[in-house]
């Protein structure tokens, strides 16, 4: 039975409601996006109006669509309607929509349980769950908000990849999307199509006898035009390392390939390789590999090409003095970024301007952050003013989230949000940073955003299911410079 | 099921190789340092576990240490050095989370059957499976030993000398840190006084080998 305005009014006052009225503004409770006007939380969240906060549960198997400004969830989607059997979503990047509460496309990735914090490696939960990627999209434009799944990425090119993805800006905006897997060592980049077309996909295998890395292109079967990687096909290593298994006995070729990062002006990417603590800088252009970039401090600004041999590109890697988590671009494109961890706990900042990546050198390093607190996740602000980073910290300790100032590569502000921190994504408007926090997946957990321009926590919104990742959907494609491309 | 990838590695098979010295065996801990399975949540440094991510393992003529916690298929704590004790041995460490690794035992064994002129082998788990969701740090060793029946059913392995060494990555004293690997399989031969003869590291092209 539908509710018309008149009928609910006529209806509330005959039941003696009082304040019925004020609680309809423009939009009743009745349409797709709830108008808290008259609620006593309205004033606080108001300013965020404008912002949609995607939050994959990596624990709950659903994705939610958070309107920050009411705030409410406006719909949320299931990983197991899709059949898989404990679905287990990981990492998310949103497209640009003028209008996020209308409607905008997303992209999620999910990963087998034999995961961090859920690193069941044993025989019972061996078929459980599935890598996959999914292209999806929300709906706001009727009643009733939905998220479907367009596409399964996965299964149209054959090959399925269960961490980061980041979707191309500036030279690359409206063309590609990028995946990539550190339990295969793989990157797909794809069109943005509905169906995605298959671009290039690279591998990624060390030799730890010759002390060289092999990246290679890697192509499909000619004649099904996919490649024969879906599922767990591919796999070097049942479960996505965690934080510190840098150093752990595995596939003596494995690097763990973490993410591509996107150059917000020149037509460059990079693909992360946290083992290794380096970054192989490609020319998106021609998908050539045309530089490995060495992080640590202390080691050369890049290591040599030793050969080229068809489309595998081989690097002398003869000492790996720190491993990295994540690597990238801050909004202006000035500097390449690099969160090296575990062994030296550190930022190292690259110049990125010259049309030649070999010439990219570390100018300086963000230091300070002793044994226990590993710097992982960057998130960027519109002007490039301030860059901030997640500090991830094992238990007991909490981590923290921290503002550098990209003049003095100084931090100049650090919050401790709660337990497990992860990724930080800026408001539309550039004036919030959001970040997420999962409780080692079991305890406290939440949403919080901080006001970037005076350090203060605007608001903190309970977030169960092991978050571990979230966007702010962009609202342009400028915007999405500062969201999930140049950095992860 | 398998636990493994059905993947054919096309790519090269790695290489054998002999390491004369190891900086893992040279490990010298700073007095008071806080080492990384503290409590704190530390974690080490580069000088604490070799010097960088990839250390070379322990190498030709040195003794093998097995002076460290491993545990057999009942779960009972054993002595590692009495598996190899006065034998001519192939030690292979390897990692049940890694298909490369669990293939690679098959092959081990095969070969040691045709080439490997009586060799005792001794094959060790260096990894516990997951606990988090099924009891905790306390059942680590014993679900790693449920894996480790699973693994030799599975693989229809013959080998009886199966054990399980749990290994703290982030520890320098932990297995790998010790042992100076990174990369599993890793294969020590070592002669009956438990000196090393050869080390191999990574999946080998057995068929490709002559005698051990």
């Amino acid at each position: 039975m539908s509710i018309n305005r008149r009928q609910f009014m006529k209806n509330a006052i005959a039941a003696g409601m009082a304040g019925t009225a004020t609680m309809l503004g423009s939009r009743s409770a009745f349409s797709a996006v709830h108008d808290p006007v008259g609620e006593a939380q309205a004033d606080l969240f108001r300013k965020f109006k404008g912002n949609v906060v995607l939050l994959p549960s990596k624990y709950g198997g659903y994705v939610q669509a958070m309107d920050l400004s009411t705030p409410e969830t406006l719909a949320w989607y299931s990983y197991g309607l899709h059949g898989i059997d404990m679905p287990i979503p990981h990492h998310i990047a949103a497209m640009p929509s003028k209008d996020p509460y209308k409607g905008f496309d997303f992209y999620q990735t999910m990963q087998p349980p034999a995961a961090p914090y859920v690193n069941e490696n044993s025989p019972e939960w061996r078929n459980r769950g599935d890598f996959k990627m999914f292209k999806m999209r929300y709906d706001g434009s009727g009643k009733q908000n939905s998220i479907t799944v367009v596409n399964d990425i996965g299964e149209t090119t054959g090959m399925s990849l269960g961490v980061h993805v980041s979707i191309g800006v500036g030279e690359n905006a409206n063309k590609y999307v990028a995946f990539a897997d550190g339990q295969k060592d793989m990157v797909l980049i794809t069109d943005i199509g509905d169906n995605p077309k298959i671009v290039k996909a690279f591998r990624a295998d060390y030799d730890p006898v010759a002390r060289q890395l092999n990246i290679s292109h890697v192509f499909p079967d000619s004649t099904t035009g996919k490649f024969d990687y879906v599922g767990r096909k591919g796999m070097k290593t049942s479960h996505e390392a965690m934080l510190g298994e840098e150093l752990m006995p595995a596939d003596p070729t494995a690097v763990f390939v973490d993410a591509f990062t996107w150059h917000p002006t020149l037509p460059f990417g990079a693909i992360l390789i946290r083992r290794l603590g380096c970054c192989a800088i490609v020319d998106t252009r021609t998908w050539e590999v045309v530089s490995l970039l060495s992080t640590a401090k202390g080691s050369p600004d890049n290591f040599p090409l030793v050969k080229q041999t068809g489309f595998t590109w081989t690097f002398a890697v003869p000492s790996v003095l720190t491993p990295l988590h994540e690597a990238g671009f801050v909004t202006s494109g000035e500097y390449f970024v690099a969160c090296n961890n575990v062994l030296q706990n550190n930022i190292a900042v690259y110049r990125s301007t010259d049309e030649n990546p070999n010439k990219w050198k570390k100018e300086t390093f963000v230091e300070g952050f002793g044994t226990k607190y590993l710097p992982l996740h960057m998130g960027n602000v519109p002007d490039s003013r301030f860059a901030f980073f997640t500090m991830w910290a094992r238990k007991p300790n909490n981590g923290y989230i921290c503002k550098v100032d990209t003049k003095t590569w100084k931090v100049v502000a650090k919050w401790d949000t709660g337990p497990d921190p992860h990724t930080c994504d800026c408001t539309v408007d550039g004036k919030y940073m959001t970040t997420v926090y999962s409780g080692h997946q079991a305890g406290q957990s939440g949403l919080v955003v901080i006001n970037i321009a005076n350090d203060k926590i605007e608001a903190r919104l309970p977030c169960p299911g092991g978050m571990h990742d979230h966007v702010v959907v962009p609202e342009s494609w400028e915007g999405l410079k500062y969201s999930r491309s140049t950095s992860v | 099921m398998k636990i493994r990838a059905s993947e054919n590695r096309a790519s090269g098979r790695i290489k054998s190789i002999c390491v004369s010295m190891s900086a893992a065996a040279l490990l010298a801990l700073p007095a008071g340092a806080a080492l990384a399975d503290s409590k704190d949540g530390t974690f080490p440094t580069a000088d604490q576990v070799g010097g960088q991510v990839y250390t070379d393992p322990v190498g030709v003529g040195k003794q093998l240490p097995l002076d460290f916690d491993a545990y057999d298929m009942d779960g009972k704590k054993v002595d590692l050095a009495d598996a190899i004790a006065g034998k001519r041995s192939m030690v292979v460490f390897f990692i049940s989370a890694v298909p490369v690794s669990v293939e690679e035992l098959v092959k081990i064994e095969n070969y040691a059957r045709s080439r490997g002129k009586g060799i005792n082998l001794v094959f060790v788990n260096a990894d516990t499976v997951g606990s988090a969701l099924q009891g905790g740090p306390k059942m680590a060793v014993p679900n790693t030993v449920k894996t480790m029946h699973l693994i030799k059913k599975e693989q229809k392995l013959q080998t009886r000398q199966l054990f399980v060494a749990p290994n703290d990555a982030l520890s320098p004293t932990g297995v790998s840190n010790r042992l100076g690997f990174r990369g599993l399989p890793t294969s020590f031969v070592v002669d009956k006084n438990g000196v090393i003869e050869k080390v191999f590291v990574g999946p080998q092209d057995w068929n490709k080998k002559g005698a051990i």
